[in-house]
């Protein structure tokens, strides 16, 4: 049922306005070019004949631009690209490389990126289906020009490892109340230390919240619009700290000193929790791949 | 002193390599992921990212406008592929009931035809 595939598809990475691009000429070309070479999509090992290296190209559809490259089918088709990206060092390569191009393109214009592995069967595909999507590309490409977005991370320390510390919680509960009740190796000094550890845990995890509440509202109040993202788990944080506000703000361009500022001052008035700055980003949070329409979310 | 976290020197600012991949991933996978699957990241043997891929958007129809619709085809990603794993379940199963009918004696048979044909559904 499947329809016959054709040698190559067209990868798309990005949109942008009509005008910007090529108004930029020959330099923004040249630019893109040079991301060609980069270790990425163009370079898989593995893919049959010489098809690999495809330049990044522009390619102009009514009033956008859409950045995209030729990339053979093989490598891209679903079964390759389900193997691919379930691997690691390839799931990498795709994403960097994805974002190198998304990056160039930021850099000249206001830039759309695209979803990771946006694929059309040919030119045509592409034009029509910015086509479809023109009012809200149109409408994204107006939100996020002049801006950048930036991320910040919040995290709490969390606390140590409880099999050291129970030894010495145990000797210094010996002479509280509870211990002289019981003897402090008994079942409900037991639970009274772990009562006290997850009270301390649970207060040390509000105070955190309230923390990355206060750096919310800082930060958001610099921004034109801002978004929560989903906080990481253990795996990407670590195990001695967690993850209380993962957030992308977007700012006018212009106002980094304003912001850096800011975080400065927070990072002194904020002992208890870890703030980490990371930008500018292109607009990824906030151009909703030219998807939705709705304008800045709240 | 129970507070001996806080002495933990803190991770540097501007992460390294794989911090850095993290955050490129965060970014290039959000909401923007066409792939479906579960996606192991690991670096440096920590495992640092466990990204469940699902279908990127809240509808196929979206998913398609971006270009892609393979996965139409794969019954864990789409309903209407389940509808056809469904339709084609039902065509067995009639195979089958067709096949009992034909071993039963022939009274028994056009009894439940007549059961049948009274009920509405004809042939």
């Amino acid at each position: 049922m499947t329809p016959p595939e054709p040698p190559a598809l067209v990868y798309a990475f990005a949109v942008c306005r009509g005008g910007d691009l090529p108004g930029t000429a020959l330099d923004a070309l040249d630019a893109l070019d040079v991301l060609a070479e980069l270790p990425g999509l163009p370079e898989l090992p593995g893919l049959p004949g010489p098809g690999t290296g495809a330049p990044v190209r522009t390619l102009a559809a009514g009033p956008l631009t859409a950045v995209v490259q030729d990339v053979p089918a093989a490598g891209f088709g679903e079964a390759a690209l389900r193997q691919r990206l379930a691997d690691r060092d390839e799931l990498e390569r795709c994403a960097r490389a994805h974002h190198a191009v998304i990056t160039a393109a930021a850099a000249l214009a206001p830039t759309v990126p695209l979803p990771l592995a946006t694929l059309y069967l040919d030119d045509g595909r592409v034009r029509e289906a910015l086509g479809e999507r023109e009012t809200s590309f149109l409408s994204a490409l107006d939100r996020i020009a002049g801006r950048a977005e930036w991320g910040v991370k919040v995290y709490a320390p969390t606390g140590p490892p409880p099999a050291p510390q129970t030894a010495s919680e145990a000797a210094s509960e010996t002479s509280s109340e509870t211990a002289s009740a019981v003897g402090p190796g008994s079942g409900r000094a037991y639970l009274d230390r772990v009562r006290t550890r997850q009270r301390n845990r649970e207060q040390r995890h509000t105070l955190a919240l309230r923390a990355a509440e206060r750096v919310d509202a800082v930060v958001r109040g610099l921004a034109v619009a801002a978004r929560r993202l989903r906080p990481h788990g253990v795996e990407v944080t670590g195990a001695h700290r967690t993850h209380v506000l993962n957030a992308a703000y977007l700012l006018d361009l212009g106002r980094e000193r304003e912001l850096h500022a800011a975080l400065a001052s927070l990072r002194r008035d904020e002992t208890d929790v870890q703030i980490e700055l990371s930008g500018p980003w292109a607009p990824y949070s906030f151009a909703d791949g030219g998807i939705a329409d709705g304008g800045t979310a709240p | 002193m129970t507070e001996r976290d806080l002495v933990q020197p803190p991770p540097p600012i501007t992460g390294p390599r794989s911090c850095d991949l993290a955050e490129v991933l965060e970014r290039v996978l959000d909401k923007g992921i066409v792939i479906a699957g579960d996606i192991k990241i690991d670096l440096l043997d920590i495992e640092l990212l466990t990204i469940r891929l699902r279908l990127f958007v809240s509808s196929v129809d979206t998913a398609r406008r971006a270009g892609i619709d393979w996965w139409e085809t794969d019954p864990a990603l789409s309903s209407r592929a389940a509808r056809d794993a469904l339709a084609q379940e039902n065509a067995q199963l009639r195979e089958r009931l067709h096949a009992l009918e034909s071993r039963m004696d022939p009274d028994e048979r056009s009894a439940i035809g007549a059961a049948a044909a009274e009920k509405g559904g004809g042939a």
